[in-house]
């Protein structure tokens, strides 16, 4: 059975990988903090595939998201 | 009433905690990004199918060039929790998420227009209250 680790255990093992943790707790901005590293991956679609786990799950990305979102990086992308 | 949903300030993004029950009634963590520039909530697909909401993710679908994210359908989510607010039977756009954007969903204008919202990063807070018009 697979152990508990941190957060900062997770990013240390698994860096820039999606993971679907089981059995969490959570800090007050819902980040994760303890859980059970059922699934990891670089790739996405392994850790969402199906069949879905029988119980509550949280996913998270150890890696620094690369959001694009807003229209300074429209502006941006198109040299405005 | 008002809701307070904390959030981290130096984040570059507003990113909030949003749980999604499954077709069988389990109730994940998914991460979101509150984002006053989308109409309308998205999801990613690849969550919406793992939540059995979607048959199945389309694979060829690629980013348009200045385009945050590829919509190609809309779904109805029975229920969720955002900022501590229950919402059933939320239709949503299915979207194609780049997987180092490390997040599942866009919270839309729609959110907005269901909840007077106020964004306070001095105290790293949404705050939410539903209108008066939609209290039960």
């Amino acid at each position: 059975m697979a152990q508990k680790m941190t957060w900062q255990e997770m990013k240390e093992a698994f860096p820039d990988e999606w993971l679907l943790v089981t059995d969490y707790e959570s800090d007050k901005y819902g980040n994760v903090t303890i859980g059970v590293v059922e699934r990891h991956s670089q790739d996405k679609s392994e850790v969402f595939r199906l069949p879905a786990l029988k119980k509550s799950c949280a996913f998270v990305y150890t890696g620094e998201s690369t959001f694009p979102g807003g229209w300074r990086a429209h502006a941006q992308l198109h040299d405005i | 009433m008002h809701n307070y949903t904390i959030f981290d300030p130096d984040q570059k993004y507003i990113i909030l905690p949003i749980f999604v029950s499954d077709k069988n009634g389990e109730e994940h963590l998914l991460k979101a990004i509150l984002d006053t520039g989308a109409p309308t909530t998205e999801f990613s697909d690849e969550a919406l199918e793992f939540l059995g909401f979607l048959d199945r993710t389309k694979h060829d679908v690629e980013l348009k060039r200045g385009l945050q994210t590829q919509k190609y359908g809309r779904i109805t989510i029975s229920h969720m929790d955002i900022c501590s607010h229950h919402i059933d039977n939320l239709e949503v756009f299915v979207s194609h998420f780049e997987k180092s954007w490390g997040i599942d969903a866009l919270i839309g204008l729609d959110f907005f227009r269901k909840f007077r919202t106020t964004i306070d990063y001095k105290k790293g807070a949404v705050i939410t209250e539903i209108f008066q018009s939609e209290a039960p």
